[in-house]
């Protein structure tokens, strides 16, 4: 499959249908770094682990660049619904972007607990079937059964925090500025760990819509807390109640901003289930 | 163009976190976690991810300076090299070899302190030199010593995971070693229990089953106590202790005069606590005991480090993966710096430079004369200066923050005939010099640290030192040939080779050997592998020892006059002397002022409220900060972080030391405080 990559991504160059192709690249002393490829021979140094997502990055060098610049990522699928999502919000200029995607492979797709392990824009390798989350045992434990009980085991995680900022700088969508983590009304400065429901659940309001559920945040945590299981949640009530998957559809905006004049019968709007913090402590 | 990413290490703490540095435009521009690292698999703490930030500052030092009554002047490179080799030799010919000393760095490579002891030994014939590891870990290398044979962290810090309890004494390592609180948590996970031993409620604490806030400085009490329940249970492991200990009549002798009874009373812990968490530690399959400064730290620290080893060794958790005893290192390159030599009474890889044999092998390589007496300790040498000790090499160390009693420290330094201090700012330490020397930041050098776990990682240069700053390694190499030494090392790898051939213990590591996973040691030759977890047929020593502990009560209490026992340590969001932190934007936003934490209830009787200045006062000197009330510290003490210029935590405490290792009872001093209303202003 890395073969089929580089010959993809060595013919956007050649073709100049690109101006440089966004990737991993192994450098200097093998360490594995993005890299934006702009001359074919490079591309021989392309590689495609770790997982890596690029949507962010490929944000920012956009916007360093002319107008005229145009930009090829190399994807995996959840990077190209975060790239979706970024398009959505108008950070990036989807003329200007295109992408090479490429599927995840079964043990990949187990790690990450994907449902969705390719891009809908497929370009090499063959896409495998995509693991339910919902019914891995770690994640049913957070999700089901006694609220009081997950309550505790959230808030023993949570609690785990050192706020290291590590799953805001991972996440491929995180891009305020200012950054609300960063505002003293709702994060107090100096002390770990950071607040649960000011810190932790209004990171996770925030993404609420917009989370493809790629596990950068979970993987970047230095203390383990199950943060895409904390997505998860919202992910599943936007899947059943409007039919609405982050990353998927850019023309579709997200029904928390939308589609309240069209929300579906009172009461249904939140299964039972979606209570994963419970009742008050 | 295109950044560039150069893998190196973090600079903060001895867990040893991978980076990857994005370089753009010669600038060190953004930290990214290196996902390859086998100690932090693609994590950082909040000084991680912003290690990039102090780099480029302005502030940064970038001349040779040369003081001119109360102000420097540039030199160049030339003149300063010249200056400093002249004014050592002068001193050693006037007043003795012995009258010189150099403080190594704790914060510098393998390499470097390498160099730097080698200089001030074989230029000067004295062993007058020593680091910041005096001040923290000391109490371990003696102490383990004795008991082990080895002063290093047994096992592996990815142990932890497996370990099925885990006994955290002193340590706070969720803000000071956050990255391996990872491991912890996932032994939490999969059901092993942990217990803490700490005064205050910290955030390591908030996540224990159990929290034992013992009286200050009673660890040998709580310690002794617990050995004497298992001894009594018969919980002991027999078969360990016939095989691979000896001197248990001793310990048990010594543990007659314990009883959980008095222990309880002495510690403040219940009777019934005490046995359960004995009972749980020693039944585990396999249980870990963490331990950092709070046991070190103390006017007996080597003997609670002594205690901690006697009641591992008692349930035989040693000698094998998933337990064993972990001394967490302070600083990146602490493990580095003792174990090359940069100690007054050991060569490279703990060689005793008292023994006869040893002296001949290292005169032998060094092509010099070498001192058969052991030097003196950083508390030594700044107490003997103006005296003994009329010239100094600092090399990035900032006594004037870190050593207790501060004010002392500072008299001190005035009083030295020659001050030479090589760092990348212009340091609290700086100030006093006659000569400063602009040294590299980590971003700026090849080189190697070793971590907690003894594993040697590799830094690789990613931006140039600023102005004509130099790497502390060409400065060192300077010095030595301007001290007519043959320093014609061309590199960090010739000079790791050079060791390696000096020290059986590193005799199989080489530069080419360390990308990526690094190797921990020891590892005798090329084809070994690296040591994961150590004493596992045999200890060290041979014979594990029981050793007896002296216990010695806190050398300061509270009285009528000084009613508060002060406690010092380290914030999540800062480093030691905040020469680094402080200078970066992002944590300094974190925490921006000094302060103490209180408890409510000494706060109401004070008249403090949340964010009050206040005055805070011991026998030895007075800081202002501002008061955070919180039940973390019990009434009666108060905790004060010590990275704060403006208020340094330093000024107050006590600078009486173990007499065994010479380390200060930084945890436990007496102070007074009242609410500063004068601050207001401001």
């Amino acid at each position: 499959m890395l073969d089929q990559v580089k010959q993809k991504a060595k013919e956007i160059l050649e073709k100049k249908e690109a101006d440089g192709v966004l990737g991993l690249r192994k450098g200097l002393f093998d360490v594995i770094h993005p890299h934006v490829f702009t001359v074919p021979s490079e591309l021989d140094a392309l590689v495609l682990e770790p997982k890596w997502l690029f949507a962010k990055m490929a944000r920012a060098i956009l916007r360093e660049k002319p107008q005229a610049w145009r930009l090829a990522v190399i994807v995996r699928g959840c990077d190209e619904r975060a790239i979706v999502e970024l398009v959505k919000r108008n950070q990036i200029d989807r003329e200007r972007l295109l992408t090479l995607g490429y599927a995840c492979d079964m043990d990949q797709a187990k790690a990450c607990l994907c449902s969705r392990p390719f891009p809908q824009k497929l370009d090499a390798g063959a896409a495998v079937e995509g693991v339910d989350p919902l019914a891995d045992e770690r994640v049913k434990a957070y999700l089901e059964g006694d609220a009081g009980k997950r309550m505790e085991m959230w808030a023993a995680q949570l609690k785990r925090c050192i706020k290291c900022y590590g799953c805001r700088n991972s996440c491929p969508i995180c891009v305020c500025v200012p950054c609300k983590l960063e505002d003293d009304v709702w994060v107090e400065r100096g002390v770990i760990p950071a607040e649960m429901i000011s810190f932790q659940i209004i990171r996770a309001f925030h993404l609420s819509d917009t989370c493809v559920a790629c596990g950068a945040c979970q993987e970047a945590c230095p203390v383990g807390i199950p943060l895409m299981t904390l997505q998860l949640s919202m992910r599943e009530a936007l899947k059943k109640d409007y039919n609405y998957e982050a990353g998927l559809d850019a023309n579709r905006k997200s029904p928390v901003l939308f589609d309240f004049a069209k929300e579906p019968r009172p009461g249904q709007a939140v299964p039972d289930w979606v209570d994963s913090m419970g009742k008050k402590p | 163009m295109n950044p560039e990413f150069i893998r190196t290490i973090c600079p903060y703490c001895g867990t040893g976190c991978g980076l990857v540095l994005k370089v753009e435009e010669g600038r060190a521009a953004a930290t990214y976690p290196d996902r390859e690292n086998p100690v932090s698999r693609g994590s950082l703490c909040v000084k991680g991810w912003v290690a990039h930030e102090f780099v480029h500052h302005p502030e940064r030092l970038t001349s040779p300076l040369l003081r001119k009554g109360d102000r420097f002047e540039e030199i160049s490179w030339e003149e300063a090299i010249a200056l400093a080799a002249s004014k050592l030799k002068e001193t050693a010919a006037k007043y003795g070899p012995d009258s010189i000393g150099g403080l190594s760095s704790a914060k510098c490579t393998n390499e470097e302190n390498y160099l730097f002891q080698k200089l001030i030994r074989a230029a000067f014939k004295t062993n007058n030199v020593d680091h910041c590891a005096r001040l923290c870990h000391a109490a371990t290398t003696v102490g383990m010593l004795q008991t082990l044979g080895s002063g290093a962290m047994t096992n592996s810090i990815s142990d932890l995971a497996g370990a099925d309890c885990i006994l955290f004494i002193g340590s706070n390592a969720a803000e000071s070693h956050p990255v391996l609180m990872g491991e912890v948590y996932k032994a939490l996970d999969r059901g092993a229990k942990m217990i803490v031993i700490d005064p205050r409620e910290t955030p390591v604490a908030r996540n224990a089953h159990k929290l034992l806030r013992l009286n200050p400085g009673t660890d040998i009490p709580l310690l002794a106590g617990m050995m004497r329940h298992i001894v009594d249970k018969g919980l002991h492991k027999t078969g360990f202790i016939e095989k691979r200990m000896e001197n248990f009549e001793a310990l048990k002798t010594f543990l007659q005069a314990w009883p959980v009874e008095k222990a309880a009373k002495e510690t403040g812990i219940d009777e019934a606590v005490i046995r359960e968490v004995a009972e749980t530690y020693a039944r585990a399959e396999n249980a870990a005991i963490v331990y950092c400064m709070g046991i070190t730290q103390h006017a007996c620290g080597a003997a609670n480090v002594i205690a901690v080893c006697d009641l591992a060794m008692l349930c035989g958790h040693v000698g094998k993966p998933f337990s064993g005893i972990y001394p967490l290192r302070g600083q990146n390159n602490v493990q580095g710096a003792c174990d090359m030599g940069a100690l007054p009474n050991l060569y490279p890889g703990y060689q005793a430079v008292a023994d006869a044999a040893i002296r001949e092998k290292f005169q032998k390589a060094w092509k010099a004369d070498l001192s058969d007496k052991p030097g003196r300790t950083v508390t030594e040498l700044i107490n003997a200066a103006g005296k003994d000790i009329r010239a100094l090499y600092i090399m990035a160390e900032n006594p004037c923050i870190s050593d207790p009693d501060v004010n002392h420290v500072m008299e001190a330094l005035q009083r030295l005939d020659f001050l030479i201090v090589q760092d990348i700012f212009l340091t609290e330490t700086a100030k006093f010099a006659h000569l400063i020397l602009p040294g590299a930041c980590f971003a700026e050098k090849t080189g190697t640290y070793t971590n907690t776990e003894r594993r040697f990682q590799l830094l690789h240069k990613a931006v140039n030192p600023p102005g004509k700053a130099m790497g502390d390694f060409e400065i060192l190499c300077l010095m030595g040939k301007a001290l007519g030494l043959a320093f014609d090392c061309n590199s960090p790898a010739d000079v790791m080779s050079e060791y390696a051939g000096l020290v059986p213990a590193y005799a199989g590591i080489s530069f080419n050997r360390l990308e990526r996973a690094g190797i921990q040691w020891p590892c005798p030759d090329e084809s070994h592998p690296g040591t994961r977890f150590l004493h596992g047929e045999k200890f060290t020593r041979g014979l594990g020892r029981f050793v007896i502990p002296d216990y010695t009560p806190p050398m300061e209490k509270p009285d009528a006059e000084y009613p508060y026992y002060l406690n010092t340590g380290r914030v999540f969001a800062h480093y030691h002397t905040g020469t680094m932190t402080r200078r970066s934007p992002f944590l300094n936003r974190e925490i921006e002022d000094p302060y103490v934490e209180i408890h409510p209830e000494d706060a109401a009787a004070l008249g403090v409220g949340a964010g009050d200045w206040i005055r805070v006062t011991s026998r030895r000197g007075s800081i202002v900060t501002t008061a955070r009330i919180t039940d973390r510290v019990v009434k009666g003490s108060i905790f004060a972080p010590f990275h704060f210029t403006e208020a340094r935590a330093n000024m107050l405490t006590n600078p009486v030391l173990d007499p065994a290792c010479k380390t200060p009872e930084y945890k436990v001093c007496a102070v007074k405080m009242e609410k500063d209303h004068e601050a207001k202003a401001r």
